[in-house]
């Protein structure tokens, strides 16, 4: 197996990316398995397509972006562990920086390598680590009739205030449309389910972005 | 403990742990020889690791917090799973929520799931929502590469400007939803209301608060937490407001 170290990371990676595409569509796949339980695939699809035309088109745009930011290696591994702008891309340019060289160097290319890596490792040990030593607690916090209850149903406004609020704080005037037009939907159709709603906040959201950009809005 | 924990799940969980660790140790230590190679030296190295360790612990405990909040709903172990694997908690939610709806379930995730069909649905949504990465490497990432520089670079701000604009989509739909949407009649507490508005509001000035405070030299290492922490404070805000209700509540039963 001949060919240059950047050939070699590129023939790793797309098989690291393919058994990692393997080993996630394994576990739902052994959850139905194991339990023996079978959704509907009009269901599935249901609940997928909301997603999918939102998911896949920021994933194209991911990779775009962040690629030529972390180099090979670093943008596999990145990839399959997620939590790439708020942890990865950040650890990567960090270690770049420490270590002085440029981003697209072969310098750069092993030192995001290896960062990212560390920080994959970590990521993956403290998560597992809390949520086994967490796990004899939650069925205390969560259970009908507990204080913390209510709490627990108030999950979706406390989580996307908080992202929100730290969004529109940089890009309030590309966020006042979408908020905007998703409370007019909502007034006029209380009901109307939320996948849907996220269809048309996001078109929305990108068209008017789009239009302030030109517009040199923004 | 129900099946959303029980063993099978953990051994699910466990063995992603395994292969990603396997995996992170392969490409270090084939980076390792490569910077070796290219004269990179050996401290420098090493202090690309600890660093990016210390780095990592803050934002991934950050991450755990989010995967409890979410348990309350899908258990600890798919939150697990899937904030580990390419996870990213407003997109799993998103998916998790697209489903229970898909199956009619009012309240969505506020509520405990129990049924194991609806429970495997919500993971197969969740993980095909987010696979398309691992697609779109191994196709095009080596292309990519090689013509990257000067694409990007003329539009990079477009780029991260539709980025900060999809997400911010994906945002204000749930906030919309907290503000006016409607649940379902039977089920008290999970339409807009006194308590969602309330959450949404607190949540929102914590983490304005928090973000501007981790501006200040010496409380930089907040960052990473005003996220989570934000979440944590509103939830807290909705205990307090109900706090009244189970006082009443404990009288009248006692």
């Amino acid at each position: 197996m001949g060919g240059t170290y950047f050939d070699k990371v590129h023939r790793w990676g797309k098989i690291s990316s393919l058994t990692s595409l393997a080993v996630m569509l394994s576990i739902p796949l052994a959850i139905c398995v194991y339990f023996d339980v079978w959704p509907q695939a009009s269901v599935v699809l249901n609940g997928l397509l909301k997603v999918i035309p939102l998911f896949w088109s920021v994933a194209v745009i991911e990779v775009i972006t962040y690629a030529p930011m972390l180099g090979a290696g670093g943008t596999y591994l990145s990839f399959v562990t997620g939590n790439i702008s708020n942890l990865k891309l950040p650890c990567g340019l960090n270690a770049m920086q420490n270590a002085d060289v440029r981003a697209n160097s072969e310098e750069g290319e092993v030192i995001s390598t290896i960062a990212i890596a560390a920080s994959a490792i970590t990521t993956t040990i403290i998560i597992a680590l809390g949520v086994l030593l967490f796990s004899p607690l939650l069925p205390l916090l969560t259970k009908e009739g507990s204080l913390f209850a209510p709490a627990f149903q108030q999950v979706i406004p406390a989580l996307f205030g908080a992202l929100g609020a730290g969004y529109f704080a940089k890009h309030w005037k590309i966020s006042v449309l979408p908020i905007a037009f998703g409370i007019v939907v909502l007034v006029f159709a209380p009901a109307f389910p939320v996948g849907t709603l996220i269809f048309v906040t996001v078109a929305v959201s990108l068209l008017g972005a789009h239009m302030m950009y030109k517009k040199k809005i923004v | 403990m129900d099946f959303k924990e029980s063993g099978f799940m953990y051994l699910l969980g466990s063995g992603m742990v395994v292969f990603i660790l396997l995996q992170s140790l392969f490409f270090m230590k084939k980076a390792w020889g490569q910077g070796k190679k290219l004269g990179i030296k050996v401290s420098t190295l090493k202090n690309t690791v600890v660093s990016s360790v210390l780095f990592t612990i803050a934002p991934a405990l950050a991450i755990l917090v989010t995967v409890i909040t979410i348990a309350g709903a899908l258990g600890l172990v798919l939150p697990w799973i899937r904030l580990s694997i390419i996870g990213n908690i407003g997109y799993e939610v998103t998916a998790a929520q697209s489903t229970l709806e898909a199956f009619g379930i009012p309240g969505g995730l506020n509520f405990e799931v129990k049924d194991k069909t609806v429970f495997a649905a919500a993971a197969w949504v969740m993980t095909v929502g987010s696979v398309m990465p691992l697609i779109l490497l191994p196709l095009f990432l080596k292309k990519i590469q090689k013509r990257v520089g000067k694409a990007v670079n003329a539009n990079a701000k477009w780029a991260d400007l539709m980025s900060a604009a999809a997400f911010i989509g994906l945002i204000a739909a749930f906030i919309a939803r907290s503000v006016i949407g409607a649940g379902e009649k039977d089920i008290a507490g999970d339409g807009a209301g006194f308590l969602s508005i309330a959450t949404l509001l607190s949540a929102m000035l914590f983490m304005l608060v928090l973000q501007r405070l981790s501006k200040k030299p010496k409380l930089k290492w907040l960052e990473p937490f005003a996220m989570p922490l934000s979440m944590f404070l509103a939830m807290g805000v909705t205990t307090v407001l109900t706090l009244p209700q189970d006082i009443i509540n404990l009288e009248w039963r006692g």
